[in-house]
């Protein structure tokens, strides 16, 4: 990873992400602080990131690097973890029966990928697709049933659905915008997660050849 | 440049922007006159429009409610000065109470205005000097607003009885 990458561009892309996460445009325009459980399932995908090495931590912060220069390992990593806090508040609904499926579906998926412990290239296809479901889910399926007035969508979705209480389903509607500032957050999110500097393929193999040489020299 | 000075630049950089954003989630200012407003206020640089204020005030004198609001918002864009909100929240609650009915939709402006106003001003208290208002403190004007807000129906003949607080 470059000295400007570290430096500046991906702590201040993560930093967007983190802005934008909460944004939501109604009648007015309000800042949503993240819940408890965008909290849980970030440390989660923080796990996810790190076991199947599409993030080296140790390349950013190690005994060799200067104090400073693990500073900036260490921002990078703190950014990117509030990166992932907002991106999960973007995309879980806001209230009701489809903000606890959600959450509890994003648990299960992550707690999942991380038991299957795949590599870096299917870690982030799998985070693109678990927060691209979310946000379809959310800003497509979801705002199509709290729309007032109903378009074509609400109404297959009312058939399909026959017989569940719309009560339990329908969320606050936002402007349009919501969804694009949305998605902008999660394309740079996705973005910033591809920067971060991946484990080497011999790394594992060097942590174990040093343990054992440390282990024989006792 | 030496590597200490960039990654010292950058991660001060990064600090701001990260203090910039609990800031404004802390604060959820609604537009960009009101974040620059606020962020004035905490260094005490904000001033209000007092051609604007003197209008306003002229305003509402005359029961001119929706004038006057124009005239307050323009006084106080970022919505920071307690005077001002006070005056804001007044003028939502003499229009928005009647005879047989209050205008919820009005007091609950109204409460938001003056709930502003308290949180603006020092240590919550704010006292006008206006011998045409009944009310002078915010504190007796929120009560007046919140009672309005919580009767049961909007139309209520018992409020014949209750007389507005000029």
């Amino acid at each position: 990873m470059s000295r400007a990458l570290e430096v500046f561009h991906v702590p201040l892309l993560f930093l967007t992400v983190t802005l934008l996460g909460g944004l939501r445009v109604a009648d007015r325009v309000v800042f949503v602080r993240p819940p408890l459980s965008a909290l849980v399932l970030a440390v989660l995908l923080l796990a996810v990131l790190v076991r199947c090495g599409a993030v080296a931590p140790q390349r950013l912060m190690h005994p060799r690097r200067s104090p400073l220069e693990n500073l900036s390992g260490a921002t990078v990593m703190m950014t990117m973890f509030a990166a992932s806090v907002q991106a999960f508040n973007s995309v879980i609904p806001e209230s009701g029966l489809p903000r606890l499926g959600v959450v509890v579906l994003l648990f299960v998926l992550l707690l999942n990928t991380i038991a299957a412990s795949i590599d870096r290239t299917h870690v982030l296809r799998s985070t693109a697709v678990i927060l691209g479901s979310s946000f379809v889910l959310k800003f497509i399926v979801l705002a199509a049933l709290s729309e007032p007035g109903g378009g074509w969508l609400k109404r297959v979705l009312l058939a399909a659905l026959e017989g569940v209480t719309l009560g339990t389903l329908t969320q606050e509607p936002f402007a349009p915008v919501t969804g694009y500032v949305s998605f902008v957050a999660l394309a740079l999110f996705l973005g910033g997660l591809a920067l971060l500097p991946p484990r080497y393929e011999g790394d594992e193999q060097a942590l174990v050849t040093a343990r054992q040489l440390r282990g024989g020299t006792k | 440049m030496s590597d200490s000075m960039i990654r010292a630049i950058g991660l001060a950089l990064t600090i701001c922007c990260f203090a910039g954003i609990v800031w404004v989630y802390s604060h959820q200012p609604q537009t960009f006159a009101e974040a620059t407003g606020a962020l004035t206020a905490t260094v005490g640089a904000y001033h209000v429009d007092e051609q604007a204020f003197a209008d306003g005030f002229r305003f509402f004198h005359r029961d001119q409610f929706a004038a006057a609001r124009l005239a307050f918002d323009r006084a106080d864009p970022a919505h920071q000065e307690p005077r001002t909100q006070f005056y804001i929240a007044y003028s939502y609650y003499r229009e928005g109470w009647g005879r047989m009915y209050v205008d919820k939709v009005l007091f609950t402006r109204g409460l938001e205005a003056i709930n502003r106003a308290i949180a603006a001003a020092p240590g919550g208290r704010i006292v006008v000097d206006d011998a045409n208002l009944q009310m002078r403190s915010g504190d007796e004007l929120k009560a007046e607003l919140e009672a309005g807000i919580q009767a049961g129906t909007e139309m209520n003949p018992f409020t014949i009885l209750r007389r507005q607080r000029k």
